[in-house]
C-alpha cells in the first residue's frame, strides 16, 4: 500500500516548485512509479451520467469537473488522487472524474493525461455540449460554468459545491465533513 | 484535539469563502459600473465615450481560453451586426497574465490585429471591473441598455448554445437579447451558463 501512497506525495511536493507555465508533462512523469492500467474514459450524455452519482446508497460522492486544457483543474488533480488514495478504501465514499474536453479526445489526449496523472478513478467524458444551460444548473444551481468545480453529493442530495480549485486540505476537511 | 480545531477553523473560512463567492456580482435590472480601461491601441474606454449607443455587448474574454478562442469569429460578427444598430460590443480580458501570461497586453494586441478585432479590446489592469459584474470565466456576455444614463443590465450568460460548431447553433442568446432590447421588448431569456475558462487571478 505504502509504495503506492508515495509517489503522490514526491508529486504533492514537487509541484510547487515548477513554475505554472513549466507544469511539463515530463517532470509528472517522472515523479510517479509505474503507469495505471490503461484508462478507460466513458463518453457519455448528461442523462446517462447523472444517475452514476445521484445513487441512494449512502455514499458521499466526490464528482469533480475538469478538463485537459484547464490549467487549475490539472494543477489540482494530484491533490484529489492523493486524497482519494486515503479514502478510497471506504465504501461509503466514492470519487469520480469528468472531463469536459472535446469527446473527439476522449481516446487522444484525454486518456494520456489519465495515464500520466494516474487517474485511478471511475473517468467519464460529458458529451453534451448544446444542452449545457440545462445540466449546468442541474448539476449545482450555484455554479456559473467555470472549471475546475467539484460537487459533493449524498443519496442525490447536493451537500456542499466548490465552483474553485481546492487544495489537499480543504479537500480533505470537506469529505471529512460529509462522510 | 488540535487538529480537530484546525480543521473546522479551515472549514469556517472554506464556507466563508464560499458564500461571499456565490453573492458577488450583478443580477438583472442592476446598474453596471462604467469604466475606464486601456485598450490594445493604447487608447482608454469609458462607456461614456459613447455618446450614441443604446446599450453594449460587453464580453469577458481573453486569449488563451479555447472557448473564447471558438468564439472570436462570433463576437466579431455581433459587433459588426449590432455597432449600426447602437449596441457595440466591449471586449474585456479579466486575467491577470502574471498567471496567465498568454493573456498579457502586448499579446492582446498582437491577437486583436491578427484576427482583425473591430471592437475596442481592454485589458482589466488590477482586475477592478471585472469582480463588479460578477464575471466568473470567459466568455462571459453581459449585456447592458442605457436608461435616462445608466447602464442596466439585460442579459448575462453565453454568446449561443455551441461555442464548438457556429454552423449547428440552436439558440443565439446575445442576437435574440439584443433584437428583443431594439424592439423594445423583454428579453426572454435573461441568464444562461454555459463552461468557460476560470478567470485567472492571485491567489
Amino acid at each position: 500500500m505504502k509504495r503506492f501512497i508515495t509517489p503522490y506525495y514526491a508529486l504533492l511536493f514537487t509541484l510547487p516548485f515548477l513554475t505554472i507555465a513549466t507544469y511539463s508533462q515530463q517532470s509528472i512523469t517522472k515523479a510517479v512509479g509505474n503507469d495505471i492500467a490503461e484508462p478507460v474514459i466513458k463518453v457519455l450524455d448528461y442523462n446517462t451520467l447523472k444517475p452514476v452519482y445521484t445513487k441512494e446508497n449512502d455514499t458521499l460522492y466526490v464528482v469533480n469537473f475538469w478538463a485537459t486544457w484547464c490549467r487549475p483543474c490539472v494543477e489540482e488533480l494530484p491533490h484529489f488522487m492523493a486524497v482519494n488514495e486515503k479514502y478510497r478504501e471506504n465504501n461509503r465514499y466514492k470519487m469520480i472524474l469528468v472531463s469536459l474536453d472535446d469527446a473527439e479526445r476522449a481516446t487522444g489526449a484525454v486518456k494520456s493525461f489519465a495515464k500520466r496523472l494516474k487517474l485511478d478513478v471511475d473517468h467519464y467524458l460529458l458529451d453534451d455540449i448544446k444542452k449545457m444551460n440545462e445540466w449546468i444548473p442541474d448539476v449545482d444551481s450555484l455554479w456559473t460554468g467555470s472549471i475546475p468545480a467539484t460537487l459533493f453529493i449524498k443519496n442525490g442530495k447536493s451537500l456542499q459545491f466548490a465552483e474553485k480549485p481546492l487544495s489537499k486540505e480543504e479537500l480533505e476537511s470537506i469529505i471529512k465533513l460529509h462522510l | 484535539m488540535k487538529t480537530l480545531q484546525k480543521i473546522a477553523g479551515l472549514l469556517v473560512v472554506t464556507l466563508f469563502a464560499f458564500n461571499t463567492l456565490s453573492a458577488q456580482g450583478y443580477k438583472i435590472g442592476d446598474q453596471a459600473t462604467d469604466f475606464k480601461l486601456k485598450g490594445v491601441d493604447n487608447k482608454m474606454v469609458s462607456l461614456a465615450d459613447y455618446k450614441d449607443a443604446k446599450g453594449f455587448i460587453i464580453i469577458f474574454t481573453c486569449n488563451h481560453c479555447p472557448y473564447s478562442i471558438a468564439y472570436e469569429d462570433r463576437i466579431i460578427a455581433l459587433d459588426k451586426k449590432y455597432s449600426a444598430l447602437g449596441y457595440p460590443v466591449v471586449a474585456i480580458n479579466p486575467n491577470d497574465p502574471a498567471i496567465e501570461p498568454k493573456d498579457s497586453f502586448e499579446l492582446m494586441i498582437k491577437r486583436a490585429k491578427e484576427k482583425g478585432f473591430t471592437f475596442p479590446y481592454l485589458f482589466d489592469d488590477g482586475q477592478k471591473i471585472f469582480p463588479q459584474y460578477g464575471a466568473t470565466k470567459t466568455p462571459h456576455v453581459f449585456i447592458v441598455k442605457r436608461e435616462g444614463g445608466k447602464n442596466i443590465v439585460k442579459y448575462i450568460g453565453a454568446i449561443d448554445d455551441n461555442y464548438k460548431n457556429a454552423g449547428d447553433v440552436s439558440k443565439k442568446y446575445v442576437e435574440d437579447a439584443v433584437d428583443a432590447l431594439l424592439a423594445n421588448r423583454e428579453v426572454e431569456v435573461k441568464n444562461t451558463v454555459a463552461i468557460g475558462c476560470s478567470i485567472k487571478v492571485k491567489k
